[in-house]
């Protein structure tokens, strides 16, 4: 089963770390935030190049990437 | 296991040859890595008197220590060199990606030497190092060869690249031109474009992927929660920025100036840089008028840079790799007075007040304008602005005359001919390639040396050392004078270094006002300062992060998580006076007489303001201050030479006998 980050936005800096050790560019700090005063903008998948190999997640430092297992169509 | 990648990549642009190096332990246990590593290796291997634009001037491009292990407020990239503005010690330092894209390669640093015979640009994955021909991208600026370089790749690499590369202004060997990354960031001062520039060096390329470690990512993950924690708590109600130049006002009636970490941290997250230009103006931290105006002369302008108005318009923020704050945003300007472009970043506190109060223009659509020309063109925004002041002020006084500048009237606030002429000085033609090397060698040509505002060579930073008489030693004492990140005196509360060194001096909430006179204990606030901004420069942090104090932004903590050692704050403070006696000691190689560097005189107070916050301050002081920073360093103290015994007891002669191989 392939597995993919899922978000935690509310507890997500946008520090960008997770974007920058993905291994494949699969992230990129493009979701705009849409809450709260601030214009942040976070990460998501923006492409379909995730290997699934779950370096954003530990490279977060606020534990706000979780791995979760999708459904490969 | 530590954080350094152990290695650095040697390329040499005239043989095409690239190699990799490892850099034994020591030198990293000694100076870490980023502008520690730079001094390290500059200083043995320029040559003394080496033409800053010829192929003996090496130019490295190094990360951090802390880049990539997890900690926050760690992405900056610095570049260094034999700054050609200067004759000495020249380095810059700028935020995006390229940092841990350095580490990511592979490498902790990139030295390139040499000079190719037509433009090239390197190419590094992690596993080849390459040049390869760039004609194709020589004459764009600087967002449209990152913009190619990015659609030529695409496909090519696993991993998207990151690109540092010159604009015009560097391909033109403008002496105040810088390295952009990141859609127009730049890594601006000393000169470092031109440099790049002279060696035919478009980009610096880097698709690597390797994996980032640390001794304990654990104990880094705690440090950076902890933080991140507190910064999404640090909330306040918008809409505040109108009160700033209020507050400014106040703290121009206060004997010093209060400032504290968090709150700074927060007015960078809600507004960016450019939430200190209307303090700035009112309190007496701005210049105004080329260094000579009082908030009289730009009444109410506070209003006009009122940080509200720059937040409207901001469509995105962004962040620097690592950063929590995210003092970036870009900008709509489409279709507003004076602007060619769509977009533009969010322009910085330095950009905005040097082009603004600094030349009485009181149009903020102007400088929107201006910051993405000189972006785009990779020129330094201190350094121009003030050169279109002296210009100014030569104008008005009848120096320069219409001829000379080209039927440019060049009076204060004339909005228009401010911007013609920075187009003229990006492009070098007429009057704008006659003083795009910066005011030093304007003046030298026209005339007008009163008006020019420089320092050993280098224009001084947006912050006026009468408010800050520290500054003022920072501005004359620092081996890259006039750059005004090396040590604050108004900062040294908010810092509380005198909590992880032993010799520093407390911060007192109430200084008297014999406490603000003592020059000798003010020279070990001000060497405290200088080896802080050092360890953090070694570490590859933000200055923001340094800002926001010892208690906050946990750097030695970081430090020994990273490296998996167990040092002390005297011990890092240490590594921070080696790099700085370093960098001095490579000026000394270079012929550069430290005494000889001097504050201007209007800076100086000669003459005195009439009115405002500084009204009659004068820094007769400041040669004083000089020498006893120089005697807390262990250089001598009238000529800032660092002494035997100081560079046996760092080790640098030890030191600068291994090689990297």
């Amino acid at each position: 089963m392939k597995k993919s980050p899922e978000f935690d936005y509310l507890n997500c800096v946008s520090c960008g770390i997770c974007a920058q050790a993905c291994p494949v560019s699969a992230l990129g700090m493009k979701k705009e935030g849409k809450s709260g005063k601030y214009r942040n903008v976070f990460p998501e998948l923006v492409n379909d190049r995730c290997i699934g190999c779950g370096t954003c997640a530990r490279s977060c430092p606020m534990e706000a990437i979780e791995m979760k297992e999708v459904t490969e169509e | 296991m530590t954080s350094f990648a152990g290695k650095i990549l040697r390329v040499d642009l005239g043989t095409g040859k690239a190699e990799s190096l490892k850099v034994p332990e020591e030198v990293y246990e000694a100076v870490l890595s980023g502008k520690g590593l730079e001094a390290w290796y500059l200083y043995k291997h320029i040559p003394a008197g080496a033409d800053p634009l010829g192929p003996d001037n090496i130019l490295a491009f190094a990360c951090g220590a802390l880049c990539g292990t997890g900690a926050f407020l760690t992405g900056r990239w610095t570049v260094a060199c034999k700054s050609p503005l200067t004759g000495g010690w020249g380095d810059a330092n700028c935020g995006g990606l390229f940092a841990p894209a350095i580490k990511q390669c592979g490498y902790d640093a990139i030295f390139v030497s040499g000079m190719a015979e037509k433009p090239v640009y390197l190419y590094c994955d992690g596993k080849n190092a390459e040049l390869r021909d760039a004609s194709k991208y020589w004459g764009m600026d600087a967002m449209e060869a990152e913009k190619a370089l990015h659609e030529d790749l695409d496909g090519a690499c696993r991993k998207k690249p990151c690109i540092a590369c010159i604009g015009l202004s560097g391909e033109k060997l403008s002496l105040i031109s810088g390295i952009c990354n990141e859609g127009g960031r730049i890594a601006a001062r000393s000169g470092v474009g031109a440099v790049m520039g002279s060696k035919r060096l478009k980009a610096v390329v880097l698709a690597g992927s390797l994996p980032m470690r640390s001794a304990d990512p654990d104990k880094i993950k705690a440090l950076s929660k902890e933080l991140g924690r507190k910064l999404l708590k640090m909330t306040l109600p918008s809409g505040l920025g109108v009160f700033i130049g209020f507050g400014g006002r106040m703290m121009g009636h206060l004997p010093y100036m209060p400032m504290d970490g968090a709150l700074t941290s927060y007015m960078f997250r809600e507004w960016g840089t450019q939430a200190n230009t209307s303090l700035a103006i009112t309190s007496g931290d701005g210049p105004l008028k080329n260094w000579a105006g009082t908030p009289k002369d730009v009444r109410r302008m506070d209003m006009v840079y009122n940080p509200e108005h720059i937040n409207k318009i901001e469509t995105a923020k962004y962040h620097c790799y690592s950063c929590p704050l995210g003092c970036g945003g870009k900008l709509n300007i489409r279709g507003r007075k004076y602007v060619e472009f769509d977009e533009t970043h969010k322009p910085e506190y330095e950009t905005i007040e040097a082009f603004g109060p600094l030349l009485m223009n009181w149009s903020l659509d102007s400088i929107y304008q201006l910051n993405e020309l000189l972006n785009r063109a990779g020129m330094d925004t201190i350094s121009a602005g003030n050169t279109v002041a002296w210009a100014i002020e030569c104008y008005e006084n009848g120096i320069l005359t219409n001829e000379q500048t080209d039927g440019l009237e060049l009076s204060w606030g004339n909005t228009e001919a401010i911007l013609a002429l920075v187009k003229k000085m990006v492009a070098r033609e007429g009057f704008g390639d006659a003083i795009a090397d910066g005011v030093k060698r304007a003046s030298e040509r026209f005339g007008g040396k009163e008006y020019a505002m420089h320092i050993g060579g280098q224009e001084p930073g947006m912050h006026d050392a009468r408010n800050d008489p520290q500054l003022g030693v920072h501005f004359v004492a620092e081996p890259a004078p006039g750059k005004h990140t090396v040590g604050m005196g108004i900062e040294y509360g908010a810092m509380s270094l005198c909590d992880i060194c032993s010799w520093a001096p407390p911060a007192k909430l109430h200084p008297k006002k014999e406490d603000l006179e003592d020059t000798e204990t003010l020279a070990y606030v001000s060497k405290a300062n200088a080896c802080y901004t050092m360890l953090v420069d070694g570490a590859g942090g933000c200055y923001y992060g340094q800002m926001m104090g010892v208690h906050m932004w946990k750097l030695v903590e970081y430090l020994n998580a990273a490296e998996g050692w167990d040092y002390d704050g005297d011990h890092y403070m240490e590594i921070g006076e080696r790099i700085q006696t370093l960098r001095q000691l490579f000026n000394i190689k270079q012929g550069i007489d430290p005494a000889s560097v001097k504050l201007p005189k209007r800076m100086l107070g000669e003459p005195a303001l009439s009115s405002g916050p500084l009204k009659g301050v004068t820094l007769e002081k400041n040669r004083e201050q000089v020498s006893s920073h120089w005697r807390a360093f262990g250089w001598d103290d009238k000529t800032g030479v660092p002494l035997k015994g100081t560079v046996e007891r760092l080790g640098i002669d030890r030191l600068t006998e291994v090689d990297a191989g």
